[in-house]
């Protein structure tokens, strides 16, 4: 719960809606919290629970102000907001009654638009309050009686100095119908009641305001006055007298004994008039805090600041080497930085604030603004004020990328050229870049550019009004100096122009003037004056407006640097990849940060709100961190995620590679690998769970190849990816585009110890990932096949369908034999298997055991999935037409090293089984197989080196091709997917139901549009059935042609047109029978079982499927280790080579 | 580097800007240039330092503006405004410590990448002071080496000379605090400007104002100079 709405604070929490320039949604309106907590400068953690319209009058006041109105005092009227912790009164500037003082004050009331503090009332914290009485009134319903604890410090003094001090009484009529201002009565009740508490955090905050020794009696002041800052130790800057500060003082205490005091002072508005003169020396640091808000932060948590430096005490870190090396360069000029204790000072609350808000660390500047802060505050108010700055006042502009400051500059340029046209073309002729001279202006809050006094009157303003403050001065001085300006003609002569402009602020702005007021002027008064009457018209919301405009530009600007950066810091892998590429990935990187970021956001958002809606809210203490990082992820915007997680990774690739897609539209279980991995991805798994949704994009594929990616990828072992980790991955892949690097890699991502082995599981995850990999298609140059084998015309590359079909059956067949071949050469002790060219003859007799081996490896899967045989016979459809077999087929037979297709054939007949009653066969010729093929047998472990993977890779034509390109090619790094390409059916599925489907595209286009899981389940079945049915009718003609097929291979004959023929045939029944089932959609299992399967056939088959049933046991049990999540995926790629080798046999025999 | 009367040398002003990490002497070696001079607490640069030296050649006059950046890393994404137009750039790195050469590596691939075509890059390898060499140590006759007799060098002459070759930039080894080879680098910078460059002032519009500007430099000199010393923006 707790966590649930410190997010609902964080994303409400645009205390300033220019902070919005976090959150987009919320850019373009801010949410009424935000407005609210911006308006009165409050935490986060408040909400406006309750308002209602109401009339404050305070009582007159006892000391010297204003004689009229004694009897009624003055009156606002205005809203009463109540928050959580915090009841919130302030006038409308329309509203002004005219019972109040002066009339000048209704320029103040609007200043800030809202952004602040402005108008009259008070922010009193529900703790300060100390009694609130039901008064009769006639006028109105309800008038509440205000009692609060102004001057709590001195309560707890003897009685006798208490009749010194008058108890701070308000009145509020509430105007509102009876249930309104009950309701709001209750609010008030309740908040009351849970506040009580924090009375004690009050006191503790009190007592560090200077104004509580300010108000004391003169016999008491003995006491040791509150820190104001390191001034009472090294003087405050500038002269006193001529700041007048003594009668400044005088005034502030007057109009504090009055109104009230830090945190239960009221705003009349001769507290404006009173900041715009500029603020006694010490007082300075307490009303800093008050405008800014910031003591507020300090109330919610007054330890925060010591605990901090506790609690992180001799820990290190890159801020505090940053920190470290400013410390002696922070206002070297002021004296209390020559001295350790000002540099102490200094460290401690830089280093603290690093602390709290990691993300901002820090940022030289921050070093001037603090140093100029610990002049006239504590500690802890400058720690608490430098939150309120970052967070709030200046966002960003202290951030690692510092994009509030670039984006204010941008906004300061327009509003240049919206103000002062002439000027801008000057500048825009003359190639002068503003910002490189107004962009300290802003970072240093004018600290660093205008001698201090003068920075700090500024700055008195700018706590009330907020951040227009900077741009309203910034546009005066170039107002004021715009002749000048006007002769400049380069970045240095317009910078002495305003240096020296800042050394004479002191001066008279009219020296030769003849009225000696108008001499008596200063520049900055001057400035002043021209900031805020000619500029008035620079709002927030003109800000707040403009700062939306540019923001993008901005952000795109720091973001292309950023990327320009970092594509450049990649290790020397990066040298492999394109600069395209390497821009490509990059963008894909962090787009899919950002993007789930975003969507995880939202969801968040959301939760907050389902979970915020069925509570009542309650205060909670205030977490530093609520304050910050509202939306990363976006790079401009500063400490982004740059580390991917498994579930990113697999959306990454999905956006580029159609092999990791999901085929169904469901997340397949993970289990296996988790468990292997002693629970490595349980956390992902978990994530996967809470939030499905993939965005706009498909859903990426969860195959055991991918997490091998991963995990290879991910050198360090952190379970996440850096753009170097996927960058130099990605270049092992797609960089040299050299055959053997490629195999290589592959075959290193299945050697799990590394010790250059890989075992039985090993080799079935590789043919598996093959399977997955290929089974939308192979991409990149595939050579057609040999032009003499080549059947027809339709080569590899046509452009019909069939030839591409014919790719990706061949491919089947190619790992089903690469599978064999595998396991052929995997075992040294097998005779038949130590020469790499064998005897035809030997390997015919060996031929029947190893392809049972074989198909025992590839096929278990299958029989896993299509256990009853029912299901298995859903997709005979799909099977019966293997358009493309024959040139396979015809084409390894061509491979002098290949295998005979003899042997293809009794593979193919082993997936053969239908009944039952085979079950007891199956188990007998497992025996017999095993026994047969030590290869077989669990208990004799083999294992593949390097060089046999590669010549097993190298003896396959189609394999090589895969590994030189397809498999490098199917990374689309740069063009991505296009979004037609990324079905998430599994209509596009090199399976074994699309797979030989010469006319399947009806099938298809009749799946496609159904549910994409059952297309992809049946996909993975259909595997099964293409053997079965295959089988079956091929299995006849096995053993006849037998010899004939040994004959054609010997003599290395050109069957091409012999082939051409059969296939015609082949293409023409399956043409009829797909067409039917498509026609009945989900009915077409059984009948399809019926028409492909003949009886003669299945006497035949019996054998045959037997052994393929052995092989299901064996399998599952195989399989159990390496990815049992994947029933579906992996399974379903094993089941494909079974099924492919099986059809390739089919179609010849069959003809 | 003093002004040598009012000769009629032509005179050109050449804006050059200073890059690399933090603390690797990049605000030293412009003192040192500008002021002669040699602090241990320089003020920060926020944003950067603007400061102007004149450099006297035999056949012309170079005054550099010299925008001196800042090296804490969040600042590099405000370098462009600062390197936008510059005709000479000073890639300094701190000899003591590789990572700043991995730094300046960057810097240089920056500036070739997105600085104005034809910028003269400088590759320094400042606090040579540190070092055993005797050219660095010997200079003003401070002690070398804060380690007493250990040699700090981290990266050696070689490697970043073998660098700045191939890369086509200049290459000196420097140390601002002694001052050892410093006035060289602005030099072998002033000479290494093409004179073509020279000539055409920089910006739109800047051809007409030349003349004018160059008056306005005289007049301003005074001032400038004394501002120069507290290094500061504005």
């Amino acid at each position: 719960m707790l966590n649930l709405s410190n997010f609902v604070q964080k994303a409400q929490q645009l205390l300033d809606p220019t902070q919005s320039l976090n959150i987009t949604d919320s850019d373009r309106n801010p949410s009424k919290a935000s407005l609210f907590q911006s308006q009165f400068r409050l935490p986060s953690s408040q909400h406006p629970l309750y308002e209602i319209t109401a009339e404050l009058t305070i009582p007159p006041p006892n000391a010297t102000q204003g004689e009229r109105d004694r009897d009624r005092g003055y009156q606002y009227a205005g809203k009463l907001h109540l928050s959580e912790s915090y009841l919130c009164f302030s006038t409308t500037p329309s509203s002004f009654l005219q019972s109040a003082s002066t009339s000048t004050s209704s320029i103040f009331t609007g200043q800030t638009h809202g952004g602040g503090p402005s108008g009259n009332g008070f922010t009193f914290p529900l703790s300060a309050v100390r009694r609130v009485e039901r008064l009769h009134s006639q006028n109105f319903q309800f008038a509440l009686a205000i009692t609060t604890w102004n001057g709590i410090s001195q309560d707890a003094a003897k009685d006798k100095d208490r009749k010194d001090l008058k108890e701070q009484r308000i009145t509020i009529q509430l105007a509102g119908t009876r249930p309104a201002c009950e309701r709001f009565c209750d609010g008030l009740k309740k908040g009351l009641r849970s506040n009580v508490g924090n009375v004690s955090k009050l006191k503790k905050v009190v007592s560090e305001c200077y104004s509580e020794y300010l108000l004391r009696t003169e016999d008491e002041k003995n006491a040791n006055p509150p820190d104001a800052g390191l001034g009472m130790l090294f003087k405050y800057p500038g002269d006193p007298k001529k700041l007048r500060d003594r009668a400044k003082m005088r005034l502030w205490a007057e109009y504090l004994r009055d109104n009230g005091r830090n945190l239960t002072l009221i705003r009349q508005p001769t507290f404006h008039k009173l900041i715009r003169v500029g603020l006694p020396n010490r007082l300075r640091g307490e009303m800093w805090e008050l405008s800014s808000g910031s003591i507020y932060l300090r109330l919610e948590n007054p330890t925060l600041y010591a605990d901090t430096l506790t609690k992180f005490s001799g820990q290190e870190s890159l801020a505090i080497d940053e920190i470290e090396k400013d410390l002696n360069r922070s206002l070297p000029e002021y004296p209390g930085f020559q001295s350790e204790e000002g540099i102490g000072r200094l460290r401690r609350v830089l280093t603290a604030y690093s602390w709290v808000n990691a993300d901002v660390g820090y940022c030289q500047a921050m070093n001037i603004v603090v140093a100029a802060l610990l002049i006239y505050m504590s500690e802890s108010q400058a720690f608490f004020l430098l939150s309120a700055l970052c967070d709030r006042l200046v966002p960003g502009y202290y951030s690692t990328t510092m994009y509030g400051t670039l984006l204010d500059q941008k906004v300061f340029e327009s509003l240049v050229e919206k103000t002062m046209p002439i000027l801008w073309d000057h500048l825009v002729k003359s190639d002068v870049q503003l910002s490189v001279v107004s962009l300290p202006w802003f970072l240093s809050l004018y600290i660093n550019s205008m001698p201090l006094v003068f920075a700090f009157r500024v700055l008195d303003v700018f706590f009330v009004e907020g951040p227009k403050v900077l741009f309203q001065v910034g546009l005066a001085i170039l107002r004021i100096n715009g002749e000048e300006l006007l002769d400049a003609t380069d970045d240095g002569a317009f910078i002495s122009v305003l240096k020296s402009y800042f050394s004479r602020l002191d001066e008279s702005a009219h020296p030769k003037s003849e009225n000696p007021k108008l001499r008596a002027v200063t520049r900055f008064q001057e400035l002043m004056v021209v900031a805020f009457k000619e500029f008035s018209g620079i709002t927030h919301s003109s800000i707040t407006e403009s700062r939306l405009k540019n923001k993008d530009a901005v952000l795109n600007n720091i973001e292309s640097f950023a990327k320009r950066t970092a594509i450049r810091n990649l290790g020397p892998d990066s040298k492999l990849l394109s600069a395209d590429e390497l821009g490509a990935l990059y963008d894909r990187f962090y787009g899919v940060l950002y993007e789930r970021q975003q969507r995880d956001h939202i969801l968040q958002q959301e939760q907050a709100r389902r979970a915020k809606s069925s509570r009542s809210r309650i205060p909670e203490a205030h977490h530093p961190s609520d304050d910050h990082g509202i939306e990363k992820g976006r790079v401009g915007l500063g400490p982004s995620t740059s580390l991917m997680d498994y579930d990113a990774f697999r959306e990454f690739l999905a956006a580029m590679s159609k092999w990791a897609i999901s085929d169904a539209p469901t997340t397949p279980r993970r289990d296996n690998f988790g468990d292997k991995q002693g629970g490595f991805y349980s956390s992902l798994r978990r994530a996967d769970a809470s939030l499905s949704p993939w965005g706009t994009g498909p859903e990426p594929a969860d195959h055991e190849f991918l997490q091998r990616l991963f995990r290879k990828w991910d050198t360090g072992s952190t379970s996440a990816l850096t753009l170097q980790n996927v960058v130099s991955g990605m270049a092992r892949i797609k960089g040299k585009r050299d055959i053997m690097g490629t195999i290589n890699y592959f075959f290193e991502l299945h050697d799990d110890d590394g010790d250059g082995k890989v075992d039985r599981e090993g080799i079935l995850r590789m043919s598996e990932a093959l399977l997955f990999l290929s089974r939308r298609g192979l991409e990149g140059t595939l050579s057609p096949p040999n032009p003499a084998m080549n059947v027809s015309g339709d080569g590899l590359n046509g452009g019909s369908d069939a030839p591409g079909q014919s790719v990706n059956e061949r491919f089947l067949g190619s790992v089903s034999a690469f599978i064999r071949r595998c396991f052929e050469y995997a075992d040294p002790d097998h005779p038949h298997n130590q020469n790499a060219i064998q005897d035809v003859q030997e390997r015919l007799d060996a031929q029947r055991l190893e392809d049972s081996a074989a198909e025992e490896l590839v096929n278990p899967d299958a029989f896993a999935i299509g256990d009853d045989d029912e299901d298995e016979d859903d997709d005979l459809l799909a099977m019966d037409s293997p358009t493309g077999s024959p040139r396979a087929a015809a084409k390894r037979s061509d491979h002098s090293a290949g295998e005979p297709p003899a042997l293809q054939l009794n593979s193919s007949s082993t997936g053969l089984r239908t009944d039952d009653d085979a079950m007891v066969r199956r188990r007998v010729s497992k025996a017999q197989s095993e026994r047969a093929n030590a290869a077989l047998d669990p208990s004799n472990p083999l294992h593949i080196t390097l060089p046999t993977f590669r010549m097993v890779v190298l003896a396959d034509e189609l394999l090589e091709q895969f590994f030189e390109s397809s498999f490098p090619a199917s990374f689309h790094i740069i063009e991505g997917l296009a979004s037609s390409a990324t079905p998430t059916s599994a209509s596009s599925l090199t399976t074994f139901s699309s797979l030989g489907m010469g006319a399947g595209r009806a099938v298809n286009a009749a799946l496609g549009g159904g549910p994409g899981a059952s297309a992809g389940g049946r996909g993975l079945r259909g595997v099964l059935d293409n053997i079965v049915t295959d089988g079956m009718r091929v299995a006849a003609e096995v053993r006849r042609r037998m010899e004939e097929a040994q004959k054609e291979l010997e003599k290395n004959a050109l069957p091409g047109q012999r082939n051409d023929e059969e296939e015609e045939e082949d293409e023409e029944e399956p043409g009829f029978e797909r067409s039917s089932g498509a026609g009945k959609g989900s009915a077409y299992r059984g009948d399809a079982e019926r028409r492909s399967v003949r009886s003669s056939d299945r006497d035949l088959l019996t054998g045959a499927d037997a052994e393929a049933s052995d092989t299901i046991n064996r399998s599952t049990s195989n399989i159990e280790g390496s990815g049992g999540s994947g029933a579906s995926d992996g399974n379903g790629s094993t089941t494909k080579n079974a099924e492919g080798a099986g059809k390739v046999m089919g179609v010849e025999f069959d003809g | 580097m003093a002004d040598s009367g009012n000769a009629p040398k032509p005179s050109s002003s050449v804006k050059l800007v200073l890059l690399g990490e933090a603390a690797v002497g990049k605000s030293s070696l412009v003192l040192r240039f500008v002021n002669n001079d040699f602090q241990e607490n320089k003020e920060p640069t926020i944003g950067a330092a603007f400061l102007t030296q004149k450099c006297n050649l035999p056949t012309r006059t170079i005054k550099f503006e010299i925008w001196d950046t800042a090296g804490q890393e969040r600042f590099a994404s405000l370098a462009p405004m600062y390197y936008r137009n510059a005709q000479a750039a000073l890639v300094v790195y701190d000899l003591t410590k590789p990572t700043s050469l991995v730094k300046a590596k960057h810097w240089v691939a920056e500036l070739q990448r997105q600085a104005s075509p034809g910028i003269v890059i400088a590759l320094v390898g400042n606090k040579l002071d540190l070092t055993n060499d005797e050219a660095g140590s010997g200079g003003d006759g401070e002690s070398p080496g804060v380690d007493g007799e250990g040699d700090a060098r981290k990266v050696t002459t070689d490697e970043a000379k073998t660098y700045a070759d191939e890369e086509g930039l200049l290459f000196f080894e420097t140390s601002a605090k002694t001052g050892y080879n410093v006035t060289e680098v602005f030099t072998a910078i002033a000479n290494a400007i093409p004179e073509t460059s020279l000539k055409t002032a920089r910006g739109p519009g800047a051809a007409h104002a030349a003349a004018r500007s160059e008056e306005q430099r005289v007049n301003l000199n005074g001032a400038r100079d004394q501002n120069a010393k507290d290094g500061c923006a504005c």
